[in-house]
């Protein structure tokens, strides 16, 4: 035996094999243990494991503009030629990091954010961070973050959206971080840069709209797994390429529908997914439930539906109502539970329930994340006064609790079947 | 017929609305000259001084005239006939709802045409706060209260009050920009005056230049300035419960994303807060069906005629209508 130097695996290195350890699980679940899978799907799985396994980089020679949460207005970032990078983090890997720098109880997406923050492990790392002030741990999180020597700005965000001192605030916070990343970037904002990429980001918000739509059927040609993984890659891909595979995509389940392939069997109990958002590669509860029989048909979460479903209206095309106009899409359509409020969060559920003519409702909630907890008492108080099965879970990004989870997941879908049945 | 409704409901009615308005200015305005009479009861200022070339008469005109008579005549016959008059004002009212603020007033065309021009030089309209919104009202009730008063305490004392000078036998069309604005029109510059030969006359026709002053200004900065204190509007609500063509809202897909408000020319925050009701034509609304067009969701607001559904909102008209159906210039 020859004496073959070892080296010494780094802390980088290490947190990158971990990371694509955690990645390469769930994208081969994704390619090979579901029926009929969609072709279109592989520049999805291929772009997670280029940037997620081997660790490359998509935005080289621009600006990254990192983005804490979804109210921060891709539109500005790209008309101000930014690349917007959204850094909710959904590794394990990453948990366990931030778990030096956040209370014990906090919830893991802000604990993995804040880890990969700590470890400085980006394959594209930002220039320059802003973070909105919505819920506690993130508005907290950006001093933490601050003090590894990254470049955080807070935008105010307002926690009510009923009033009209709320919409003034977030109008104004909005302006104010359009002025901000205009000097940084050293570009100005104009009618036509912005206008485009309103109109940009408007055409894709129009393509997930037609993915929708195909899942309305009640043959479902997507499962809800690649869905997420779509809408997760807007997080970072480059848009143009994103437009293009999402495309082909549409045209593809466009066939899938008219020829009756389904990724579901005839008696799935279709459910409608709510709560903390999945982000990759934690699909830990919509994994269980599409092992278990049952096919996700829509979502009411930050990483997707609510990322997609509103768009901004222009009633005059000049910078003050599109600037306006912006702001009102990520403030009043909002139905984040750091709000006062969550009536419309109620209605948006039970709407998406009629229209995606769905059996029941999962709710997750991270371990931590008070907001959502804290909902969940009216929530499902309101489904159950309409009607509507409902499924509260908890859960966090440990790999360790899968067990009990399942067999409370098969529980219900087992319990939608029969209630399907008996209706019959 | 399925074709034809998605046409309708992708139509770019920004454009149709524009040509829609030009139409029925034209034929408001101009009617007279092609023999056009739409008679006296019309329930949009279709300004009686416009002379000949007017194509109908605005009621609130002739209702301040048919007012202006002793208490005696409106019983028996008089009163007939007034009441006819109102009827047959209600039901050319009832055909069209509020879009006759929105589709044909002449008046709401002008300030439109204003708002365009302003529009073109990229200034910002201005709004009002939330509460003075509320505030304000009230005022066209007043306004309206008033030009059904004054007329009869000229014929008639009223509580023992002495009568009012004949000079305000139409106290409305003196302050009405309309008088001076339409038929100018036609060329008619005659109603730019100020009227000395009286104090009562002074006062109203200075009043009345002063308004135009306020009309032109205000409908430039503010989208339908004037519409916000119209008593045409006022006398309008009255009778809209019945109308044929109706603004109705399913709240159970609005996700209040306010898209509606902001389109909205008048302000009116119900059209996205309002959940619960049906019906969405609240007293102001000009039924302009610019926030059924700024709709995003499949079917939340509907321009409904006699219990058929003619305009809706659709995910895939707003997306035509904001052009974010086709993408080719690169980001890159």
């Amino acid at each position: 035996m020859s004496n073959t130097s070892h080296e010494i695996e780094s802390p980088n290195e290490k947190q990158n094999r971990h990371k694509a350890m955690e990645a390469v699980k769930l994208l081969n679940t994704l390619r090979e243990d579901f029926k009929s899978p969609i072709l279109s799907m592989e520049y999805f799985y291929d772009l997670f494991e280029r940037v997620y396994c081997k660790h490359e980089s998509l935005h080289e020679g621009k600006t990254k503009i990192g983005t804490m949460c979804i109210q921060i207005p891709s539109e500005i970032i790209y008309a101000l030629d930014g690349v917007p990078i959204r850094l909710c983090n959904g590794f394990y890997t990453d948990d366990e990091i931030g778990s030096d720098f956040m209370p014990q109880k906090a919830c893991p997406l802000v604990k993995a954010t804040v880890g990969q923050f700590a470890s400085g492990n980006f394959t594209d790392k930002p220039d320059i961070v802003f973070s909105p002030t919505t819920c506690d741990q993130k508005t907290k999180a950006g001093a933490t973050i601050e003090s590894f020597g990254y470049k955080i700005y807070d935008v105010d965000f307002p926690r009510t959206k009923e009033s009209e001192a709320s919409r003034e605030y977030w109008r104004r916070s909005v302006k104010q971080f359009a002025v901000e990343l205009s000097k940084f970037q050293g570009k100005k904002l104009t009618k036509t840069n912005l206008e485009q990429a309103i109109k940009k980001i408007g055409y894709a918000q129009s393509l997930y709209h037609k993915i929708s739509e195909f899942r309305k059927h009640e043959f479902v040609p997507i499962l809800g797994l690649d869905v997420f993984l779509i809408t997760n890659a807007f997080f970072f891909d480059k848009i143009n390429n994103w437009i293009e595979a999402t495309e082909k995509l549409v045209n593809e389940l466009e066939q899938r529908v008219r020829n009756k392939i389904s990724v579901s069997g005839k008696v799935s109990p279709r459910i409608v997914y709510t709560g903390s958002p999945p982000i990759f590669p934690n699909y830990k509860i919509p994994q269980i439930i599409e092992e278990s029989d049952a096919i996700i048909v829509a979502d009411e979460t930050c990483s997707s539906n609510r990322m997609f479903n509103d768009m901004v209206a222009v009633d005059e095309w000049n910078i003050y109502d599109m600037m306006d106009s912006i702001s009102d899409k990520y403030l009043k359509g909002c139905t984040c539970p750091i709000f006062t409020k969550n009536d419309d969060r109620i209605r948006r559920i039970i709407q998406l329930v009629k229209t995606y003519k769905a059996d029941g409702v999962v709710y997750q909630a991270f371990a931590g994340c008070t907001v959502y907890e804290m909902e969940q008492r009216s929530v499902l108080e309101a489904m159950e006064k309409a009607g509507i099965p409902i499924l509260y879970l908890e859960s966090d990004y440990s790999p360790s609790q899968g067990g009990q989870l399942s067999t409370r997941v098969e529980a219900f879908i087992e319990s939608l079947k029969t209630r399907r049945r008996n209706k019959k | 017929m399925l074709n034809i409704k998605k046409k309708i409901n992708n139509m770019n009615l920004i454009r149709f609305r524009f040509w829609f308005q030009i139409v029925a200015f034209a034929l408001i305005v101009y009617g007279g000259y092609i023999g056009l009479d739409l008679g006296d009861k019309l329930p949009t200022f279709a300004c009686v001084f416009n002379g000949e070339g007017t194509g109908g008469k605005c009621y609130v005109g002739m209702l301040q005239h048919d007012l202006k008579h002793p208490f005696e005549t409106f019983i028996g016959y008089g009163g007939f006939a007034f009441l006819i008059s109102l009827a047959m004002f209600a039901v050319w009212f009832w055909v069209l709802n509020k879009a006759w603020c929105g589709f044909v007033c002449p008046l709401g065309t002008m300030q439109d045409w204003l708002t365009t021009l302003r529009e073109k030089l990229k200034i910002r309209f201005s709004e009002y706060s939330w509460a003075s919104r509320g505030k304000i009202k009230s005022i066209k009730y007043i306004l309206l209260i008033l030009l059904l008063i004054i007329p009869v305490m000229i014929s008639n004392s009223v509580l023992g009050l002495p009568k009012l000078p004949n000079g305000l036998s139409m106290p409305f069309c003196d302050i009405c920009p309309g008088r001076m604005l339409i038929p100018a029109f036609t060329g008619n510059f005659n109603q730019f005056y100020i009227d000395f030969t009286s104090k009562t006359d002074l006062v109203m026709t200075l009043l009345g230049m002063m308004i135009l002053g306020i009309f032109l200004v205000g409908a430039f900065v503010k989208k339908r300035f004037f519409c916000y204190f119209c008593p045409m509007a006022a006398l309008q609500y009255i009778f809209s419960k019945p109308a044929l063509l109706k603004l109705y809202k399913d709240g159970s897909k609005c996700t209040k994303c306010g898209d509606c408000y902001r389109a909205c020319d008048m302000d009116i925050l119900e059209i996205a807060d309002d959940v619960t009701s049906k019906n969405l034509v609240t007293e102001d609304c000009t039924l302009c069906l610019k926030c059924i067009a700024a709709c995003p969701e499949d079917g939340c607001l509907e321009a409904n005629f006699a219990g058929k559904t003619i305009f809706e909102s659709t995910k895939e008209g707003f997306i035509l209508r904001m052009a974010m159906n086709n993408q080719k210039e690169s980001h890159e």
